[in-house]
């Protein structure tokens, strides 16, 4: 298998070099080297898109989802991608027309200059920073355990997880965005192919699909219907992890910025269709490998099923391909999320367009090494800390909307509002507050409180304003 | 513009509409797996077949949404 490994790694890194040097330019503007000069066309961003959204997180989450909890993992992300992307065409066009008004730098500086407070680009960076991190972080510790597993003894698994994070560093301080978006695009073309090949010889190793259904009646009918065997997939779980799922689009820098880089509108509504079909694709045989799992290792810890599902129990060239897309996925997925979160930094930035871009690139470095001690401390669950991110960023969604649909400046009471919010699930995070409100999930509740509260301020401010003009 | 205006908002109806029914005991009982078909269980083949429908009404959309890059030059 070593040397299966060695050769794709091998052309890994020469298309990684050869996208590095067509992404370089000794004299680029901030613009060239943050946004990509917003001249993406529709392939390469329906692949940055894909990549960023479906990483180690669907390659080694996902499987493992489907193997402890069943079936309704399909309702649980690729119906509410399904949902995502029709959202994409509606959100994706207000926020283009805002982002030219406004000369987009960043979700952050989009809000400071649309709000025209400080308050409301601090906020959106500040939730981003506390919710991406540790989504990072698991991700780089699930694929620096999946090396030590694959070379066992060769180095501890801290040392994989340094090597990526330097190697990220140093691709991304030489191509910017540009070369981000390469990286994305071989990544998402690996990741399609390697799983595809696995899922193929899980469904083989029970000689169809029926019959791998069948075993999983066997051994754990439960995993056949929803909420599954531990109950985890009421209709409150599907229902909330659909409102955060759409709102990645909205809340995630990386996502956001994707679809304001992407040269024209048309590209844009091309790549919303080629996203859905995309995680249709890439989700199926996640289904496969998880049912596998749940029939030859229930029990087993996430770490021991994924590298037998991932390498053990396939042929040396597979098990080798998966190594390399599995590094593939998380170098680009991580460097997308820091990235952004530098690009939100300058966004916020002010003054000297050099002095920016030095602190920026700093803080590139900074993030890293937050995120490598994060890394040593997270759990296995890799799909359930996807969610709580893609939730804790869904609560700052309504300064983000109401910033784009207004044609006005919107109000700014909706920023406290959304904080609060915030501020309460974190609370929730940490025990401080209990996580339901009766029997309603306390996600939910704060996404009802999201809805009246910012509709209230919406007619309050029409009433006093109909009455200051009647007056 | 204006007729595809209104087949935009079908779509958009549409789409809730979908999501909607995703979330109610008949695409998601509790339990049941039953009927299955080529040996699928219900809840999987449903939701599969929500998902590819709600992608087409994306492709649709995507041919239908009334903005255009004309609107974004503008700006």
């Amino acid at each position: 298998m070593k040397v299966w490994i060695y050769i794709f790694f091998g052309i890994f890194f020469m298309l990684l070099a050869f996208a590095s040097w067509k992404s370089y330019r000794r004299k680029r503007s901030a613009e060239e080297f943050m946004l990509a000069g917003k001249s993406i066309g529709p392939i390469l961003g329906f692949l940055t898109f894909s990549a960023a959204l479906f990483s180690a997180f669907t390659f080694m989450g996902m499987p493992d989802f489907f193997r402890n909890h069943g079936i309704g993992a399909w309702t649980f992300l690729a119906f509410s991608d399904g949902i995502m992307v029709f959202f994409i065409l509606w959100f994706g066009y207000l926020l283009r027309k805002k982002s030219k008004e406004h000369n987009f730098q960043g979700v952050a500086g989009l809000m400071v200059s649309s709000y025209g407070t400080r308050w409301a680009g601090v906020a959106m960076f500040a939730s981003a920073f506390i919710f991406l991190i540790p989504y990072v972080a698991i991700q780089i510790r699930g694929i620096s355990i999946f090396l030590e597993a694959a070379f066992p003894g060769m180095l501890p698994s801290w040392v994989w997880a340094l090597i990526m994070v330097v190697m990220m560093l140093v691709y991304a301080e030489i191509g910017g965005l540009k070369a981000i978006v390469y990286s994305d695009a071989i990544q998402g073309l690996i990741l399609l192919m390697v799983i595809w090949l696995i899922g193929g010889t899980c469904i083989a190793a029970f000689g169809n699909v029926p019959d791998l259904f069948k075993a999983v009646e066997e051994v754990n009918a439960e995993l056949l219907s929803t909420p599954g065997p531990h109950g985890l997939f009421s209709w409150q779980f599907l229902l909330g992890s659909m409102i955060a799922v759409v709102m990645i689009p909205v809340t995630q820098p990386q996502l956001t910025t994707r679809l304001v880089v992407v040269k024209d509108l048309a590209s844009m509504k091309k790549m919303a269709y080629a996203v859905g079909i995309f995680a249709i694709l890439v989700i199926t045989p996640t289904i496969f490998i998880g049912m596998y799992g749940a029939v030859k290792y229930p029990g087993v810890p996430a770490s021991e099923f994924l590298s037998q599902a991932l390498l053990f129990d396939q042929a040396a060239p597979v098990a080798a391909l998966a190594i390399v897309g599995l590094f593939a996925a998380c170098l680009s997925t991580t460097n997308a999320q820091i990235f952004a979160l530098g690009n939100e930094l300058r966004s916020l930035l002010r003054g000297e367009e050099k002095r920016a871009m030095r602190i920026t690139r700093i803080s590139l470095f900074f993030f890293a090494g937050v995120v490598m001690v994060f890394s040593t401390l997270m759990s296995d669950e890799l799909a359930l800390l996807a969610r709580v991110s893609f939730t804790g960023t869904a609560m700052m969604a309504p300064i983000v909307l109401m910033a784009v649909i207004r044609k006005n400046r919107p109000p700014r009471e909706v920023i406290l509002i959304s904080f609060l919010a915030f501020i309460t699930y974190l609370l929730s995070l940490a025990g401080f507050v209990p996580d339901h409100v009766g029997t309603l999930r306390l996600d939910l509740a704060l996404y009802l409180y999201l809805v009246i509260a910012v509709l209230a301020s919406v007619l309050i401010r029409k009433f006093f304003r109909k009455k200051e003009i009647a007056n | 513009m204006k007729r595809n205006k209104k087949y935009w908002i079908l779509c958009a109806i549409l789409v809730i509409v979908i999501m909607v029914l995703g979330y109610t005991p008949l695409m998601i009982p509790g339990g049941i797996y039953k009927p299955m078909i080529m040996g699928i269980p219900y809840s999987l083949w449903t939701s599969f077949l929500l998902t590819v429908a709600l992608v087409v009404l994306t492709y649709i959309g995507s041919k239908v949404h009334p903005g255009s890059d004309e609107e974004e030059e503008e700006l």
